[in-house]
């Protein structure tokens, strides 16, 4: 299903289209060749740690940046040059920037200068439906200053849409929120985009938030998109180490593949086949599954690089397993999540149960994800 | 939904619209040509004219006024064999000898740098006062700390006159006690007590601001690290107060080495300084030699300001205080010494400072209702009406001269406003040369405005040929035009800093919600830095209206005299019709002040 979501639909032009975009600031490139494309009505998050670039393209996408090289294109026509003022987009910042000489009314009404309302609407029926649809019912006529954090971002999300923006650009808004509020505030956004239907760019640096409120997610690093692919593949199957590392718990090994099995059918899900590598790993041989993807290529001899997440690792079973001696643990309520010792490396585990002095964690080979094989 | 907003806004983008952008995004380009060619009419092309004389004798193009001027020992005292040829060592020598010349300019910088020590002295109790304490009347009084800065320094003078001179307010009170009477008027003492009447506020001003912003927090955690209380103010408080005395200190010496009516009022032409002498050169028709010595003290006031902004470009400290410091009641909560003795040195402090700036205005409006036999009198106000009523041609009377005050500040604030709103946000953009374009537009702060005066004079009044075309401004248009450029950074600096600290995404989200770049200006910086338009507004008004030293010399035999220069033109002969036009310049000025809050809406304290 996953592939199903991630093949390109043939039949509209993209919501936006990034085509080779590069932004520069003197020498460094903040966004660097990147090419991408978010479908009608999709909720697709950029998500990557500070600097990677992920602000600037959502800026580009605005209009308050122009690229240094490449195109920006809504539903197949160039924006090149096209202010942001004509660009039928909604900002949302991390800070709300509620205009504070304005009350809460005239706020999310200032973009109806410039638009009539649309569906026929008049501009009070306007601003009351927006904020009635983001819980505010009776806040016209107050002072931003006297919202809370909260409040204020749902106002400045009421602001945006209240033109009818054909799509709706989020820059980190919820950061500056603590982490209950943020975690309601993301199913409100979300519902309000399914139930309008918005093309939706979101910028967060927060990979949990990405992977729940998302269609898509495009991890960024350096300027550069390292995957995109809706939350699940991200999540299951990241495509680089950086990825498989940013996202959410993961340990990675790196090592030799000394044995490849005979083809088995996997799962009975996919096509194709999955044959069982035997790597060395600092002199253990654990054993993973590698599917059609890198299956053929894969030789005694190749260097492997592989995945697996810390609810996969499993105490005192699975066909692969290591001994190692507990460093810490950290008590988070349904799970708790401990860090290992295995031969100077740290393995993460989730457990329900505490754990101490030496265990025996273990995997089989399809929890384990291959993220590259070479042949050096 | 989505598909038929794009058709109706793309449809509606128009030629004419694409245009209409076009147009008004060149309309800051505009404003800011017509704001340079203000600039370069009423300010660089007269003073160029003015000070090209220093160096231009009969066409050619020398340095010979520099070099006598240079040698000269009654501009530059011992100085000037150094700059003759004599060794250092000799005119290190002659420095230290107890019989030493200063000269006008040595003199000048030796009553600068006396003002300015008394200027600190006087407003670092203040600032402590004001930073650490929290009484009634605090914030009134932190407001109050701007009127001395935009008072009309004529009127200050004569306030002076009033407290100090041989009938003043101060021999009376040391006659009832039974002592000697003191002579202060033209010594260099009342000099640098004016000067600290002005200038001390101002340190006070800023360094309140930067004591103010000091985070408690860094305090505690130098207290907790095991710093005591005295040890944890100089490792933390005073480092972050230290530029800020610097900044004040700075500006007052900038200030103090051109002072002008201060020191023609109170020290006459015996303690003469710089600009004072350039006026008398100028009187007597001697340009040449009044340019090289306004281009020595221009030289002199930017180098102070040029170290003083590199020494701000290292140092500056951009900490936002979080958490303020808590202030301590006025009362002392208990009688041990390190509660009481703090106090005690304020309430001492308030005496000093009660006499320094009560007692001149106080002086002033006594004295303009005292008669010569020491009654209560109307006189002087009578000498002022019978003035208008009588008054010949050639003298001066009050009511021409409230009217052009009124008429001129009212104008120049006009034409100040957009001027120093434009040079506001061309010098808050991001863009190569903007510190070049900051500077220039900011150096009518450091010219002589005797200089601006005589460039305005023989520039517009007399008659520019441009072309073909021969230009020529009435003495009143000149006097509008110098007090605009004199009045304008004002303006500048009360807005730029609003502009500067408007959240980007604020005119970010404006624009995405469709409004045009103008139209971000419109709806949403110029309300936002409104306060500051307005603080700017009324304080091109006050430097209107106290301007003393270009009107003087664009005034000159015209009837375009304003109340300073009548001020100044009284108190030659009778002090007492000088002190009744102070009181009512001073009651002018304060109703104007109303007014413009008035207009404005509120305002927030600069």
């Amino acid at each position: 299903m996953d592939s199903e979501r991630d093949a390109e639909p043939s039949r509209a032009a993209p919501a936006v289209e990034l085509d080779g975009v590069t932004k520069r600031y003197g020498d460094t490139a903040a966004v660097d060749d990147v090419s991408l494309r978010v479908r009608e009505g999709e909720f697709f998050t950029l998500v990557g740690p500070s600097g990677c670039g992920k602000t600037t393209t959502l800026r580009l996408i605005a209009g308050f940046e122009e690229p240094t090289a490449g195109t920006v294109r809504f539903a197949g026509d160039s924006v090149a040059g096209v202010p942001p003022e004509d660009r039928d987009v909604g900002v949302v910042f991390q800070n709300y920037a509620l205009f504070p000489h304005m009350t809460v009314g005239e706020n999310v009404g200032y973009g109806l200068n410039f638009a009539d309302p649309p569906d026929g609407v008049s501009r009070e029926e306007r601003v009351a439906e927006l904020l009635e649809l983001v819980d505010l019912p009776d806040a016209a006529d107050r002072d931003p200053e006297s919202l809370s954090g909260g409040q204020r971002q749902r106002v400045a999300m009421a602001r945006a849409l209240a033109p009818g923006p054909d799509l709706l650009l989020l820059d980190e808004p919820m950061s500056a929120l603590d982490a209950q509020l943020r975690e309601r505030l993301r199913v409100q956004v979300r519902t309000i985009q399914s139930e309008l239907g918005i093309t939706t760019v979101y910028v967060t640096h927060d990979q949990e938030e990405a992977l729940a409120i998302s269609d898509r997610v495009a991890v960024m690093r350096d300027g550069t998109p390292e995957q995109v692919a809706p939350p699940r593949t991200v999540y299951r199957e990241p495509s680089s180490r950086f990825v498989a590392a940013f996202v959410g718990d993961n340990n990675v090994f790196a090592g030799r593949v000394v044995d490849v099995d005979e083809p088995v059918a996997r799962d009975g899900e996919r096509e194709g086949t999955t044959r069982i590598a035997a790597v060395d790993v600092d002199g253990e041989t654990l054993r993973v599954a590698i599917d059609d993807a890198t299956a053929y290529g894969v030789t005694p001899g190749d260097r492997l690089t592989f995945c697996v997440r810390p609810e996969y690792l499993r105490i005192g079973d699975g066909a692969s397993r290591l001994r190692a001696t507990v460093a810490s643990a950290e008590f988070l309520g349904e799970t708790t999540r401990v860090t290992l010792d295995w031969g100077g490396r740290d393995l993460v585990v989730r457990t329900r149960d505490p754990l101490s002095g030496e265990v025996v964690v273990g995997f089989d080979p399809a929890d384990a994800h291959v993220i590259a094989a070479d042949d050096g | 939904m989505s598909d038929a907003n794009r058709d109706a806004a793309g449809g509606g983008r128009t030629l004419r619209d694409r245009l209409n952008g076009r147009l008004r995004g060149r309309l800051l380009t505009a404003l800011a040509a017509v704001t340079s060619v203000l600039l370069v009419g009423a300010f660089y092309y007269p003073v160029g004219t003015v000070l090209i004389e220093a160096v231009l004798v009969d066409g050619a193009p020398t340095l010979a006024v520099f070099g006598e001027l240079l040698r000269d020992p009654f501009y530059f005292g011992e100085l000037a064999r150094l700059f003759a040829g004599e060794s250092p060592v000799a005119v290190a020598r002659g420095l230290l000898s107890p019989d030493r010349r200063l000269g006008i300019v040595g003199f000048t910088a030796y009553q600068a740098a006396l003002s300015t020590v008394a200027s600190v002295a006087l407003g670092l109790p203040a600032a402590y006062l004001l930073a650490r304490f929290e009484f009634p009347g605090r914030r009134t009084l932190r407001s109050l700390t701007i009127v001395p800065f935009v008072l009309p320094s004529i009127m200050v003078a004569v306030g002076f006159v009033a407290t100090f001179g041989t009938n003043g307010t101060l021999n009376r009170v040391l006659g009832a006690a039974g002592l000697p009477p003191v002579d202060l008027m033209f010594t260099l003492e009342a000099i640098v007590i004016a000067h600290a009447f002005y200038n001390a506020p101002l340190v006070a001003r800023v360094t309140t601001a930067a004591w103010e912003s000091v985070d408690a927090s860094a305090v505690e955690t130098a207290r907790s690290l095991g710093a005591g209380p005295v040890r944890a103010f100089f490792d933390v408080v005073a480092p972050q107060v230290y530029p800020a005395v610097l900044t004040g200190a700075a500006l007052t010496f900038v200030f103090t080495f051109g002072t002008f009516p201060i020191v023609l009022a109170l020290g006459g032409f015996e303690l003469a300084t710089v600009e004072v002498f350039v006026y008398r050169l100028v009187r007597d028709l001697n340009y040449a030699e009044a340019a090289a010595l306004a281009i020595v003290e221009l030289a002199i006031s930017l180098g102070v300001l040029l170290a003083y902004l590199r020494y701000e470009a290292r140092n500056s400290v951009s900490s936002r205080g979080v958490r303020p410091l808590p202030r301590k009641p006025l009362v002392p909560t208990a009688p041990t010494a390190r509660e009481v003795l703090p106090r005690l040195g304020l309430a001492a402090y308030a005496v000093v400072a009660g006499l320094v700036f009560v007692a001149p205005i106080a002086s002033m409006v006594l004295a303009s209702v005292t008669g010569g036999d020491g009654a209560l009198t109307l006189e002087h106000y009578r000498f002022l009406l019978d003035r208008q009523r009588t008054g010949a041609a050639f003298q001066v009377r009050p009511w021409p001269a409230i009217r052009n005050s009124l008429a001129f500040a009212s104008a120049a604030t006009l034409l100040a406003l957009p001027m120093g709103v434009v040079v506001a946000v061309l010098t808050t953009r991001r863009y190569r040369g903007r510190k070049l374009v900051d500077t220039a537009a900011m150096a009518p702060l450091a010219v002589s405005g005797i200089i601006v005066g005589l460039g305005l004079l023989r520039g517009l009044v007399f008659g520019v040929e441009v072309a073909g075309w021969r230009f020529a401004a009435t003495g009143a248009v000149a006097i509008v035009v110098a007090h605009a450029v004199a009045g304008y950074p004002f303006v500048v600096r009360t807005v730029a800093p609003g502009l500067e600290g408007l959240d980007r995404s604020l005119i970010e989200s404006a624009r995405a919600l469709g409004a045009s770049r103008a139209r971000v200006i419109r709806d949403v910086e110029l309300p936002l830095v409104w306060p500051g338009v307005v603080a700017g507004a009324a304080f091109a008004f006050a430097i209107s209206i106290g301007e003393f030293t270009a009107t003087v010399v664009l005034a000159t035999g015209a009837d375009a005299y304003t109340m300073p220069v009548a001020i100044e033109r009284f108190i030659g002969r009778r002090l007492g019709p000088a002190t009744a036009m102070g009181v009512v310049l001073l009651v002018v000025t304060g109703l104007s002040f109303v007014v413009i809050e008035r207009l404005g809406g509120e305002t927030r304290g600069l």
